[in-house]
This record gives structure tokens, C-alpha cells and sequence, in this order.
């Protein structure tokens, strides 16, 4: 497949994640590609991917090197924040764990890789006082880096919250997941002028709170959905912002990066 | 396509497994160690106890003068191959490929052919370790790689917490700035070769060719250069509940060291054992004791049966003498194993002409307790070896 050209020079589109066994069968990555080469063969796609391990484990320096050195000069990668401070935040612990991180992903500041970091806040993460005051010093503890906001609670889509993350200049993540009770709305609003961030999850209702990701974010988008949100981007969310990315997290059968492909096509 | 390997590792398993029986250990250096024998030697240790030196293997003597403040602790090994038992019946929901040891923590799964079912093998990884913390309370140690040998190393440098992801393609880089003593394989006179050649990480030894491999290692160099490349394409092999083996257990209530006690949970466990295999139509061919003394030690004995048999008299006929054998303390005992191996499949076939001997009524008896259990209960009707004698049925009802 060849790469199509870049959307424009501020616009990342990709999938959260490229190695995935199920996207040979599904016809992304050529057959017997290998996971050590799934990079190279994304990379001639997709010029920007949310680093999904660094979730599940700590980034080292010396990998984020290595993985920074396979990629050409335009690639940029998202680095989610990893767990112990997100969803398994120790008390008193965690500061600590924000140095790991930043010096695990030293490689990708310095080399101008890096997109943003990607906080994703757990479905119990409300906002009462204890949790926003956690989130106030996470947030303070990143102060210097690009960083993305994600809730899965509903109780953050108010005014003060989005004011809050204008201040202070961290992008708010507009998700698209499914309509159920509780989660985070599907919004347009902008709060970093510099990084937009959207991340589709997929719609599947009955899968969301199924406790497996192959459920969970087993979806395919149509053409009118992806439709409709080339036109909020295009319309509500471009002319705010100078540049974004956009992720497609619903990687079950190869769904993400077709819908991905389908929306730069959309977008242009 | 490459695999997708996980090891989990329970550290330090039979000082986890203790201090989780017993909570108040909870913070001290707990050893693993026989009590009451002054050869004594560490089986195991909390990491408190690693933490002030003390090594698995160092005499109890020693670790004493270390710290006189150690908790001791007795191994029970039974109890560590029934927690393992169980958190591999959790581990098997995500996949058949499973491989451990009995009881040493060790485990791992082969989850390349479950991603469809699962997700990928982070999620399962961090689903199992979450799995092991609320059900036995266990903070195991993960990695995640494409082979079993990188992913244990990957556990062995993040030992004793944490958790390791090496991707695909990055296991030379990984394994490159490591020392040569974290690669599993090679035991202690590899790493002595080795180091007389002042080698001492894996990138050093790396340099060698394998015809320079050849002039230390002989046979084993092709092996060797293999493993400080991160290759190794021995596979995860398949997870047996019904194994060939059947094995019973019998934990005394206070330790024993009395004839008629050991006798009677022995005849327990070998009707338990008979009664299965006639259940499966099989038979054993060879029978292994295994007595735990309280001090922790252990002494084991095997039998080969000719010809196999599920007969529960014949079978006890047998096990009696290799219970003398293996009963060689004063020391009381804790615990009975009687394991039966070498499972063969039992003749159908009826003799023709056969004379109603000895053997045949206690084979048809046999048959119709089964009867009698399958239809009125497991503890319908029992030999009366395995009942209290008359003066202790008295005092349990005066």
C-alpha cells in the first residue's frame, strides 16, 4: 500500500498501537510480517501512533531510543502515562513515578518526537475533591511537557473543568465512545490552542463494559459517522487549534486503521 | 509470526507463600529452612532476609549469625504445589500453553494464539498479575517477550517488583549491557568458563564466534551462542490437568509418628487413587511415597509395579513395605503424599477360565463398594482398617 500524502503539516491521524498479530489476517501489514517489522510497514502508512505499552510498563530511555532511531524525521508518537498514575496511583509514590517517566521518555523530548502525553483517567476517576486534586498535581508535576487529558467520567464535562485545562494550557481529549450512562460526552471543545486531540474508541455498547478489550473495542465506524466528525474537526476544532492528532483505538480486526484511512481521505 | 511470551514470577514463592499463611511475618526476614537439624540449609528467604544476606542454600547456622532476629519457618511443600496448582487453574482461562515448575513461582504462558479472545499479551499479563493479588494476594513480577528465555531474564532484572515489556525485534539490544549470570541457562561452570576469559556481559561474550564458542563450550556452543542472542525456540509446552500422574495427599492433623495412623491415611489415599484410575480405566505401574517430617525435611521412595493394578488391596499390599522403606526418622510427620505414575490402560478383557481365588473376590468386593459409594455417598461404607479402633470410638462418646 502506498503512503498516502500527509493531511496537512499539522495533523496527525493513526491507531493507538501497531503490533497486532489480527491486522495481518485483516490485510493492513503484508503476510509474515513480522512483529519487530510492524513498525517499518506502519510507518509507510501512518506518520504519527499513541505508544500504548508505555501504559502497562514504565518507559526505559535506552528502548524509547531505540524505537525513536527506526522512525523517520516526521514520525511523532503519544506516550500514555503509565498506570501507577492513573489507575494505580500510590499514595506518596507517585511523584517518584513521574520522574521515571520523564526521564523514560527523555529520548522523545529530545529529539522533538514527542506529540503530547496522554493522561487516560479510569471510569472510577470522578470529579470529587480528592481526585481533583490529585489530577491539579499531576498536572503541575508535568509542567514543561505537552500533556492530553482523557476522562471517562462524566462528572468532568463542566465549564470550570474545561477553563481549568484552558489555563493551563493542556488539551482536552474529545473521545467518541459509546452513549451509556456516566461516560465522558462526546465534545468539540478545544483548550490548547497548540494540540487538539481526538480518540475514537468505537460504539460498541454492549461490549464496553465487557472487561475485554477485543469486545470492548470491537467496532467499525460507517462513512456517515466518520462523516460527521470530519465536519466537527474540519469546522469546530481546526480553525481553534495549530495542530492535533487523532487515534484510532478500536484496533480489534484491523478496524482501527481502516477507519483511520477513511477519515484522512474525509478530511482532505 | 512472532510469540507472545509471559512469565510471571512470584518471588521469593515459599517465604510469599508463608507470609501470606501467616500475616504476622509480614515485614520481617522470614526464612525457609528445617528446623531442628544442624545441617540445615536456606530453602528459601524473604526479601527482607535477601536484603541482609541471606542466600538460598547458605546454612541456618550461618543466616543465624546474620541476624538472630529471623523468623524461621518450616517448608511445607505440599502447601507450595497446592497454591500453584491453583494459580495455574486461574492462568489456564487464557490459554492451554502453560509451563511451571511444581512449586517454585515460575510460570509461562504462551498467549500468541489467544489475542483474538484476549487482547494482546500486556492486557493478559497485567489481567493475571491483578488476578493473583485479590485471589492469593501475590505481587508477581511480569515480562512480556517473544521467548521464554528473554522473558525470564526480563523478570530476573526487575526482581523483586515491577514488570517488563521487550518488544519484538529489541531482545539483542535488551539482552546486550546485561551481566552473563542473568541468562537462565547457563549454569555455574558455563559462567566460570566464562569469566576466565574476562567476559562478563552478554555483549562482550557476544564477540565470540561460534567457532570460538566451540573451544570452552564443545556441544554446547551452538546453544550457548544462541542464548546471549536472545534465541530460543523451545516451546511453551501444553498445560495437563490429567496428567499422567494421580497423586493424594494427607496432612496430619497434629504431626504423627504412629504405625496405625500412617497406615490408615495411607489406605485412604490409596483408595482414593484406585478408585480413580478404575473411574478412567487405567492402571498404575508405579507408585512414589513422599513423607514431609515437621522439620521441613522429606524423604521420598518409588515402586514399580508388575503388573500395573487399580486394586485398592493389592496396590496397599505394596505400599505398606515402601512406607517402612521411606519411614526412616523418629522425627513425626506432617504430611503423606502417595503419588502413582506411569498410567497404563487396564486390560477389558475378563479371563475365561479363571477359578474364584483370592485376587478376584477382593476384585469383586471392590466393584460392588464402588456401587454402594456411587449410590449412597463417598462415606457409605468404608474398610475397617480405616475407622477408629473401638477404645478410641468409646472415648469420643463418653
Amino acid at each position: 500500500m502506498s503512503p498516502p500524502p500527509s493531511l496537512t503539516n499539522q495533523i496527525f491521524v493513526g491507531t493507538s498501537g501497531y503490533s497486532y498479530g489480527e491486522w495481518i489476517d485483516a490485510g493492513f501489514y503484508p503476510d509474515g510480517t513480522h512483529s519487530s517489522n510492524m513498525l517499518d510497514a506502519y510507518m509507510q502508512i501512518f506518520h504519527a501512533t499513541e505508544l500504548n505499552y508505555t501504559w502497562y510498563q514504565m518507559p526505559k530511555a535506552q528502548a524509547i531510543h531505540r524505537l525513536c532511531a527506526k522512525v523517520p524525521e516526521h514520525f511523532r508518537f503519544a506516550a500514555k502515562l503509565t498506570r501507577t498514575m492513573t489507575h494505580e496511583i500510590q499514595k506518596g509514590e507517585w511523584p517518584k513515578q513521574v520522574m521515571l517517566f520523564r526521564q523514560g521518555i527523555e529520548p522523545l523530548t529530545r529529539s522533538g518526537k514527542l506529540l503530547c502525553i496522554l493522561i487516560q483517567l479510569p471510569p472510577y476517576f470522578e470529579r470529587s475533591v480528592k481526585f481533583r486534586h490529585y489530577l491539579a498535581a499531576l498536572l503541575d508535576e508535568l509542567e514543561g511537557l505537552p500533556v492530553a487529558v482523557e476522562f471517562r467520567h462524566a462528572s468532568w464535562a463542566t465549564d470550570k473543568v474545561f477553563s481549568e485545562l484552558e489555563q493551563r494550557n493542556v488539551t482536552l481529549v474529545s473521545v467518541d465512545e459509546p452513549d451509556l450512562p456516566g461516560l465522558f460526552p462526546r465534545l468539540d471543545v478545544v483548550t490548547n490552542p497548540d494540540l487538539f486531540y481526538v480518540r475514537f474508541h468505537g460504539r460498541n455498547a454492549r461490549g464496553w463494559r465487557s472487561g475485554n478489550m477485543q469486545t470492548q473495542f470491537d467496532y467499525d465506524y460507517t462513512d456517515q459517522e466518520l462523516a460527521e466528525w470530519a465536519t466537527i474537526i474540519k469546522t469546530a476544532i481546526m480553525p481553534e487549534t495549530s495542530a492535533g492528532c487523532i487515534f484510532f483505538n478500536n484496533h480489534v480486526r484491523g478496524q482501527a486503521p481502516k477507519n483511520a484511512l477513511r477519515l484522512i481521505d474525509l478530511l482532505r | 509470526m512472532n510469540r507472545s511470551i509471559i512469565h510471571l514470577n512470584i518471588a521469593d514463592f515459599a517465604a510469599a507463600v508463608e507470609t501470606n499463611a501467616q500475616p504476622a511475618l509480614k515485614g520481617y526476614p522470614v526464612v525457609i529452612a528445617p528446623l531442628g537439624t544442624p545441617r540445615a540449609v536456606v530453602y528459601d528467604m524473604s526479601e527482607e532476609a535477601y536484603k541482609e544476606g541471606i542466600r538460598k542454600g547458605m546454612t541456618l547456622t550461618r543466616a543465624k549469625r546474620i541476624n538472630k532476629k529471623i523468623k524461621i519457618v518450616p517448608p511445607v511443600f505440599n502447601r507450595y504445589e497446592r497454591v500453584m496448582k491453583d494459580l495455574l487453574k486461574q492462568s489456564v482461562a487464557f490459554t492451554p500453553f502453560i509451563e511451571s515448575g511444581t512449586s517454585d513461582g515460575h510460570i509461562f504462558l504462551d498467549v500468541t494464539g489467544s489475542g483474538r479472545l484476549f487482547g494482546p499479551g500486556v492486557d493478559v499479563a497485567v489481567k493475571l498479575k491483578k488476578a493473583f493479588k485479590k485471589t492469593f494476594n501475590f505481587d508477581p513480577i511480569w515480562s512480556v517477550a517473544t521467548n521464554k528465555l528473554v522473558a525470564k531474564v526480563a523478570t530476573r532484572v526487575v526482581k523483586p517488583v515491577g514488570e517488563y515489556i521487550v518488544a519484538p525485534g529489541d531482545e539483542k539490544a535488551f539482552l546486550a549491557p546485561l551481566s552473563l549470570h542473568l541468562i537462565p541457562d547457563l549454569v555455574k561452570a558455563d559462567l566460570t568458563k566464562f569469566y576466565e576469559f574476562n567476559l562478563f556481559f552478554i555483549s562482550q561474550a557476544r564477540l565470540l564466534t561460534l567457532e570460538q564458542l566451540k573451544i570452552p563450550f564443545n556441544c554446547r556452543a551452538p546453544l550457548v551462542y544462541d542464548w546471549i542472542r536472545g534465541i530460543d525456540s523451545t516451546p511453551v509446552t501444553m498445560y495437563c490437568q490429567n496428567s499422567s500422574i494421580l497423586a493424594a495427599d494427607h496432612e496430619f492433623s497434629t504431626d504423627t509418628n504412629t504405625a496405625d495412623q500412617l497406615r490408615k491415611a495411607l489406605y485412604l489415599m490409596v483408595e482414593q487413587i484406585c478408585s480413580t484410575l478404575r473411574n478412567r480405566t487405567l492402571a498404575g505401574a508405579a507408585i512414589k511415597i513422599i513423607l514431609s517430617y515437621s522439620d521441613g525435611l522429606q524423604n521420598i521412595s518409588t515402586l514399580a509395579l508388575k503388573p500395573p493394578t487399580s486394586n485398592d488391596y493389592i496396590l496397599f499390599k505394596k505400599c505398606v513395605p515402601l512406607l517402612n522403606k521411606t519411614w526412616v526418622r523418629r522425627v513425626r510427620i506432617r504430611h503423606m503424599r502417595l503419588i502413582c505414575k506411569t498410567l497404563v490402560l487396564q486390560g477389558i478383557q475378563a479371563e475365561l477360565f479363571t477359578g474364584r481365588t483370592k485376587e478376584t473376590k477382593q476384585a469383586d468386593l471392590i466393584l460392588a463398594m464402588d456401587k454402594i459409594r456411587k449410590k449412597f455417598g463417598k462415606n457409605s461404607i468404608c474398610p475397617a482398617l480405616t475407622i477408629d479402633s473401638p477404645l478410641d470410638c468409646k472415648a469420643r462418646y463418653q
